[in-house]
């Protein structure tokens, strides 16, 4: 027995007198919660981040006072380098503290970076044992820096009005590991948000002001070749079966004016089918919706209106996916909507020869759409106001 | 070592004996001097011993002893010396028909030697001597002062019995046969503590509990040799399986019904003069987190109550630990908001976590103990100066951060869900040593110390039985009152502990079901 | 016998779980989607025969000589000299196969967990803690590792439940692209982990049931099957193409939970079940080198070989491999299939099975000539 205590005495004694290898107090950590990737003139790497600043120091009862403000309290710091770890040290010279990378669930990677390729700089949020594989990451339309500076008044920083966007499901969201999927896959082509300054409001600060999502970067192996509004945007999400929010506005053809309904529902089946060297694709789109506003003077309770509008729903998706096509196939020549994993899936042998020049070949593939529109219901009010 | 050791406890053993051979296993004389001769010197220096002679019937010399205030005094006049003093008839000097005939007594023993005498006297009982009389009398007049009957503070329940244990042992046999009255509830009585000479009731019911515990029990009792027992605690601690363990291998309760729910599972009850702690055993680990009530209680909310327990224990054990090691190892599970509200609040404190958690539990295990000592009048008040005052004014004052509060508050509360105090008190203990190994190690460190308690545990055992069944090693049929609490009509077999048993404690397929039968 | 305590097959079942899942969990489909890719999930099903031949062996062996381990039947097999022989050749390779374990062990904690911590404090502290548990015996073991097990499934159940919104079943298509080859490759990592069933002759003379110990042998081989195949499957579900890039991806794939924002980075609860898997599973190995050794050297007691032994296997366990490339070139070599498991789990144990029928052959074929 006094063996076994003199063992637990050591043992103490080890860790108490040079324990706490790994500790890292909060109040050494700077917590990084977005994250900016610019390329500077001469080449390097700008790396933005923005920190969160605890307000906690001395006066709390006032900071508790106007918490529901919305206050600002994030700071940036910038660092350079010719890679993403070499401008990470730098930022650390400039930082006092630990950086937190666990937290940094915004990357923002600016145009001008894209164009040059994001692929090896995206191996250090992999390898990084911290980075989240759910960070949202983004393209920015002009400087990454200048989107992640502004100061929103209705969120706390502008990497969580960033986050909220992507949430929302409009448009893109693509995380991390979406991107990683994405550079993976046959295709070898990725689809990313773009988001973009509002304009400045009278009045108001420069920096106050918000980003948002209003375009799709198309990025081939890693490198950005284009992009692509909103509209097509949705019709990409119709491809990929990402769909989830949506407005159509139709105006059928015997009608004095526009129906707008909203999604409750949508799904999309791709149907590969090689004939030959002929290769098709059936689109088999399901789609469930909800009037939301009738400006026609429509009673939208009879049956053969409401048909009448299904139809014109459909054959609207039908034009914005053929429109989407059009784009993607013709002028991008990017497979940004998931066909060749569908070609794969189903004829692994033949998709080998098909997958070398691929590029070529997505231009070929013939669509045919299947589009089943239903309007589940018509709203509270049904007559015509 | 150890045969220097044996060759001690021999050693020691013939002193006491010697001790006892010598003073009073002689037998009374026949000569009334002579006997009072030794009792006085016995009883020397004894102010409360009273020594009344008296005249039976104003012949035969006679004497009464017994001890002040333990004896009824009133009933001793009335029902002893009147009687035999006013006797004017008396002839014979015959003992025997004088005591059928004269004392209204209910309970008279025959003494024949001064041991036995001074038990008796030691009870409170007054012993009669006569003159030419080779043996005394004890007269079951005994009287002091007990304690009623009273709702065990220790162990409340919402639904049950009020009654707990007295410190009397009469009063607490007298409340289990009460519960039991089949024959087959044995409680054989033994006296421990040379000087105290406390009596200890070992309390089984025949056929149920098993014949090696018994034995087993038995034995480890009689290696008891120590000058006095005051608790039963001083057992516990002497025949236990494991003494370097901070788990109680014993059960301890104040309330009858879970001593006799005990006996009907086959256990063995100590019930020790002097304390209103009766002792079972075996006891399990799971066995210590069921409250009296559980069964009394719809299954479904005992079940839930249950692992209520379990979740608030693993809390109690672990909270802090966890906080420590999230926040400094951690930090990337803390959901953002909240690890950004936690760093504004933690900002202002100049310790480390692991320093100011440490700060804040001995606080509280220092607020906890005082408010056990603390008169009754000022425990109130100190335990909102303790809770308020010092957890906000430390917050103010920046020593520790509000979620350190928190934390605290809950662990505290945690500790007391756990049904049994002396369950309790090694969970608190060990939290310490887990939050070292957080502090060092963050989440390997709070694994690396849970399995090793999870080791310790299993190579405990109480008489015989492993301290962690039925689940390890595992016995399915157990489970059903141990992960939950199933239906009575469930719980048809008696829990095992080892070798053979009486497994059947009720007909089985009692659910009520009206549709099957009844009437017509 | 040396040991006094005895286990339930039951327990023999869920100890030789644990000995064979706890770390494979983590590293297996990582290991096995350089060969399988999309196919992962079907190399734990080629790769379980070997465990059920171990088991099978074992059991036979176990039947000609019930009150014995492999150490003692081996001289009554070969005669002394030899069986001696093979015996130190077995508590060799087992310390060996025990030190990378633990090297495993700190490896992955340090460089998951704890970057700046000596490794010799996180082996050492697994080692004290499994020194206390062998030291309590056999019976320790077993309810030790019948308590970690519902734990340790259930935390399992818990993560495959949380992953379930951000399963996508299209990944694992399409299956058997380049036909069966890539997953049988693929098992061939999976034979050292199964192979490890063969210390199950260790734990067989104690048991209470010993006619249900095939029943729970094979069970166990099973469960671990199944539970690999749903680790592997869940893995392609929720990473895909993307698996390669993860060393431990079932640890990733918790690391990727989100359910309402706060739960999220789960990876906690997967290294708290891993680690307690871990810990018996290095009990179990840790027991058998003791008990194998007492036996070796013939005495009374294995209890004063626990903290010596553990010693060794400490300095072991930290020389190792001198550095990260070299544990890389150990495991390249274990994922062809070439791994000391193998040989004593399988190859001794099937030589010393045979060699026992030879020798019962010719014992009969003497009575007979005697006549």
């Amino acid at each position: 027995m006094k063996r076994s205590i003199a063992i637990c005495f050591i043992c103490m004694a080890i860790m108490l007198l040079t324990g706490c290898w790994d500790r890292r107090e909060t109040n050494d950590l700077a917590i990084i919660t977005g994250v900016a990737l610019d390329k500077t003139e001469e080449g390097l790497i700008e790396l933005t981040v923005e920190i969160h600043s605890p307000g906690g120091s001395g006066n709390r009862s006032e900071m508790g006072g106007d918490s529901g403000g919305g206050k600002n309290k994030t700071i940036l710091q910038t660092g350079k380098g010719v890679s993403l770890a070499d401008a990470m040290e730098d930022l650390d010279e400039k930082l006092s503290r630990q950086m937190l990378w666990s937290h940094a669930e915004a990357i923002v990677i600016s145009k001008a970076f894209a164009e040059t390729g994001i692929r090896d700089e995206l191996d250090f949020f992999v390898r990084h044992p911290e980075p989240r594989l759910r960070s949202y990451i983004f393209i920015s339309d002009g400087k990454a820096k200048e989107i992640i500076a502004l100061r929103p008044s209705l969120e706390r920083s502008s990497s969580e009005v960033l986050i909220k966007l992507a949430e929302s499901e409009v448009l893109m969201k693509v995380t991390l590991f979406d991107l990683m999927e994405m550079l993976k896959g046959e295709s070898g082509t990725s689809v990313l948000p773009m988001v973009a300054k509002s304009p400045r409001e009278q009045g108001k600060a420069v920096l106050e002001t918000v980003s948002y999502i209003n375009r799709s970067a198309v990025l081939k192996q890693g490198k950005m070749i284009g992009s692509i509004n909103d509209q097509l945007t949705r019709g990409v999400l119709w491809f990929r079966n990402e769909i989830k929010e949506s407005i159509v506005t139709v105006k059928p053809e015997e009608a004095d004016g526009y129906i707008s309904m909203d999604i409750l529902k949508g799904r999309t089946v791709l149907i590969p089918e090689m004939d030959g060297h002929r290769l098709k694709m059936t689109v088999k789109i399901e789609m469930i919706d909800d009037v939301i506003q009738n400006q026609t003077d429509w009673n939208l309770k009879e049956l053969e209106k409401l048909q009448m509008l299904e139809a014109a729903l459909a054959q609207k998706i039908e034009q914005r996916l053929t429109d989407t096509l059009e784009i993607v196939q013709k002028e991008l020549k990017a497979d940004i909507v998931g066909f060749a994993d569908e070609f794969r899936r189903k004829y692994p042998e033949k998709w080998k020869k098909e997958k070398a020049d691929w590029e070529e070949r997505f231009a070929t593939v013939e669509v045919t759409f299947d589009i089943e529109a239903e309007v589940l219901r018509t709203g509270r009010g049904s007559a015509p106001q | 070592m150890r045969v220097f050791y044996r060759k001690r406890v021999k050693l020691k053993k013939n002193n006491r004996d010697q001790h006892n051979d010598a003073q009073h296993l002689k037998p009374l004389y026949s000569d009334l001097e002579q006997n009072l001769e030794m009792l006085h010197m016995l009883y020397d220096d004894c102010s409360d011993v009273v020594f009344r002679s008296f005249l039976i019937a104003g012949k035969t010399k006679a004497q009464l002893i017994y001890i002040k205030g333990m004896a009824n005094i009133e009933e001793m006049d009335s029902n002893v010396l009147t009687p035999l003093m006013n006797n004017a008839e008396y002839s014979a000097i015959n003992a025997k028909s004088l005591i059928e005939q004269k004392l209204s007594v209910a309970e008279v023993t025959k003494l024949e030697s001064f041991n036995a005498c001074i038990e008796q006297l030691s009870i409170g009982n007054p012993i009669l001597l006569l003159e030419n009389e080779q043996q005394g009398y004890a007269l079951g007049l005994a009287k002091w002062e007990k304690r009623s009957i009273e709702e065990p503070t220790g162990e409340l329940v919402v639904r049950g019995p009020r009654e707990g244990f007295t410190e009397t042992v009469e009063v607490n046999t007298s409340l289990l046969r009460r519960k039991i009255r089949s024959p087959q509830l044995k409680m054989k009585s033994l006296k421990l503590g040379r000087y105290t000479q406390t009596t200890i009731i070992l309390a089984y019911i025949e056929d149920l509990a098993n014949e090696t515990l018994l034995e087993e029990m038995t034995q480890r009792l009689s290696r008891i040799d120590i000058d006095g027992i005051l608790e039963s605690g001083y057992i516990e601690e002497l025949i236990q399986d494991h003494s370097y363990s901070p788990f109680p291998q014993v059960l301890i309760t104040e309330r009858p019904d879970t001593a006799v729910s005990s006996l009907l599972e086959g256990r063995v009850v100590l019930i020790i003069d002097g304390t209103p702690f009766a002792l079972i055993a075996p006891t399990t680990f799971f066995a210590l987190f069921q409250s009296a009530e559980d069964h009394y209680h719809n299954f479904m909310i005992s079940t839930a109550t249950r692992w209520l327990r379990y979740l608030f224990c693993l809390i109690s054990l672990l909270l802090p630990s966890l906080y420590v090691a999230i926040i400094t190892y951690h930090q990337e599970m803390v959901p953002t908001t909240l690890l950004l509200t936690m760093i504004d609040s933690r900002e202002v404190v100049p310790f480390p976590a692991l320093i100011e958690a440490l700060l804040m539990e001995i606080t509280f295990e220092g607020l906890r103990e005082a408010g056990l000592r603390l008169p009754k009048q000022v425990g109130a008040a100190v335990s909102i100066v303790g809770a308020l005052v010092i957890g906000q004014a430390a917050v103010d004052a920046g020593l520790v951060s509000d979620h350190m509060v928190m934390v605290v508050a809950i662990t505290g509360i945690a500790s007391f869900t756990v049904p049994r105090y002396n369950l309790a008190i090694p969970i608190r203990m060990l939290r310490f040593p887990i939050m070292l190994l957080a502090g060092t190690f963050g989440l390997v460190g709070i694994m690396t110390g849970l399995l090793a308690i999870m080791t310790h545990l299993s190579t405990l055992r109480s008489f015989g039985v492993p301290y962690l069944t039925p689940i390890a090693p595992m016995k399915g049929k157990d489970m059903k009152d141990t992960l939950i609490r199933a239906p009575l009509w469930k719980l048809n077999t008696r829990p095992h502990f080892t070798g053979d048993y009486n497994e059947y404690r009720q007909a089985a397929d009692q659910k009520p079901d009206f549709d099957k039968g009844g009437e017509e | 016998m040396i040991e006094k305590g005895k286990i339930s097959a039951l327990q023999m079942g869920i100890l030789m779980y644990h000995a064979i899942l706890a770390t494979g969990i983590l590293f297996i489909p990582a290991s096995v989607y350089d060969a399988a890719k999309q196919d992962i999930w079907l190399s734990p099903i080629w790769a379980s025969p070997v465990g059920f031949l171990c088991i099978f062996i074992a059991y036979k062996l176990n039947k000609l000589y019930p009150e014995d381990t492999i150490i003692q039947y081996s001289q009554r097999i070969l005669g002394t000299f030899l069986g001696k022989t093979l015996g130190l050749i077995l508590l060799l390779m087992l310390v060996t196969s025990l030190s990378v374990m633990f090297w495993q062990y700190g490896e992955f904690v340090v460089s998951e967990f704890l970057p700046h911590t000596p490794k010799f404090v996180i082996i050492g502290m697994m080692i004290l803690l499994c020194a206390s548990a062998v030291h309590g015996g056999l019976e320790v073991v077993g309810r030790l590792a019948g308590m970690v097990f519902p734990i340790f499934f259930l935390l399992f159940l818990v993560i495959i439940v949380l992953l379930l919104p951000d399963i996508e079943i299209k990944r694992m298509l399409p299956i058997m692209e380049n036909g069966m080859m890539p997953s049988l490759k693929g098992s061939l990592v999976l034979y050292t982990w199964f192979a490890q069933f063969g210390i199950v002759y260790f734990f067989l003379p104690f048991l209470t049931n010993r006619e249900k110990a095939m029943k729970f042998g094979m069970l166990s081989v099973l469960v671990v099957m199944l539970t690999l195949v749903l680790t592997n499957i869940v893995v392609i579900w929720i990473f895909g193409n993307v698996t390669e890039n993860f060393n431990a991806p079932f640890m990733s794939a918790s690391r990727y939970i989100s359910i309402a924002e706060f739960l999220s980075h789960l990876e906690s609860l997967v290294m708290a079940i891993w680690i307690a898997g871990t810990f018996i599973k290095l009990c179990a190995f840790y027991y058998t080198v003791v008990l194998g050794t007492a036996e070796w050297l013939n005495l009374s007691d294995y209890r004063p070989l626990v903290l010596p032994l553990g010693l060794v296997i400490g300095v072991f366990s930290l020389k190792a491999f001198l550095n990260s490339s070299e544990a890389a070139e150990h495991f390249e070599i274990v994922s062809k299939g070439f791994m000391d498991t193998l040989v004593y789990g399988l190859a001794i144990p099937m030589l010393l099975l045979l060699a026992a029928y030879i020798r019962k052959l010719i014992v009969r074929h003497k009575g007979e000539s005697e006549k």
